[in-house]
């Protein structure tokens, strides 16, 4: 009897455990640096890149350029990055920043709740990746490496 | 027949033990400084981007000691190109003394 009740458990402890692969996306509507409004159902269909980021940030500003990059040789094949910068930030140097990077994607000033609405992660840079479902694929904590976007984001660029 | 078990026996020995000296003579250990990791959110990227690079087998990144300690083997990569990796990551590998 003990190893029946103790079966079931551990059936339904498997069932609720829950793969970020099920998780949809939290919707979003932002005002980015430059007034337009972000909002994610606008995105629908596209593999959506959300990067939090700050410019107090040095892995952050590391990878901006790939990230930037990125939208550039794949923003033809469905990819959006949402820049999100995370506090304390202030508009008219993340607008600075981005100018002086040539950045191809909106960017929001972004809030702790708003990065605690995609991931618990504290890290930074911390990027979720969006399938064209748009659930989430997953979460890359820490500077987005070279393998990972080749394993990670290329793929769900293929259209089946 | 028992004689052939034995020479079998000492000659797996010999090359087992071969072995781990030679994996243990191509490993080496450095610490490297790491300037500007005074953020606790952002230097997990430090030893993030160390441990995926070829030849390092680990890395331990402190931001309070500002330092990287990592094990590699020195047939795939040298200080040289983990300096690189470090400066990668937008932080900066203090410059080995002349």
């Amino acid at each position: 009897m003990k190893i029946l009740v103790l079966a079931a458990f551990l059936i339904t402890l498997s069932a609720a455990r829950v793969s970020p692969q099920e998780l949809k996306a939290p919707q979003f509507e932002l005002k980015d640096i430059n007034g337009r409004v972000v909002r994610s159902r606008d995105y629908q269909g596209k593999v959506v890149l959300i990067n939090f980021w700050a410019t107090w940030c040095p892995p952050c500003r590391a990878e901006m350029p790939d990230l930037v990059r990125l939208q550039r040789e794949h923003g033809k094949d469905g990819l959006q990055i949402i820049g999100i910068t995370y506090p304390p930030e202030s508009k008219s140097r993340v607008r600075a920043f981005a100018r002086k990077l040539k950045v191809n994607y909106p960017i929001v000033l972004g809030t702790r709740e708003l990065k605690a609405r995609f991931s618990s992660d504290e890290n930074l840079p911390l990027t979720v990746v969006i399938n064209r479902d748009g659930k989430v694929s997953d979460i890359i904590s820490g500077i987005l490496l070279r393998q990972e976007v080749d394993e990670k984001i290329k793929p769900l660029l293929i259209r089946k | 027949m028992r004689n052939r078990i034995t020479s079998l026996v000492v000659s797996g020995v010999m090359v087992m033990t071969l072995g781990v000296m030679t994996a243990a003579a191509f490993t080496k250990t450095v610490t490297i400084k790491v300037e500007g990791m005074k953020c606790a959110k952002c230097s997990s990227s430090v030893s993030k981007a160390l441990k995926a690079a070829e030849g390092v087998e680990d890395a331990q990144v402190s931001s309070d000691k500002g330092e990287a300690v990592i094990k590699f083997d020195d047939q795939k990569t040298n200080e040289t190109k983990l300096r690189e990796v470090i400066n990668g990551t937008g932080f900066k590998a203090v410059a080995e003394p002349q």
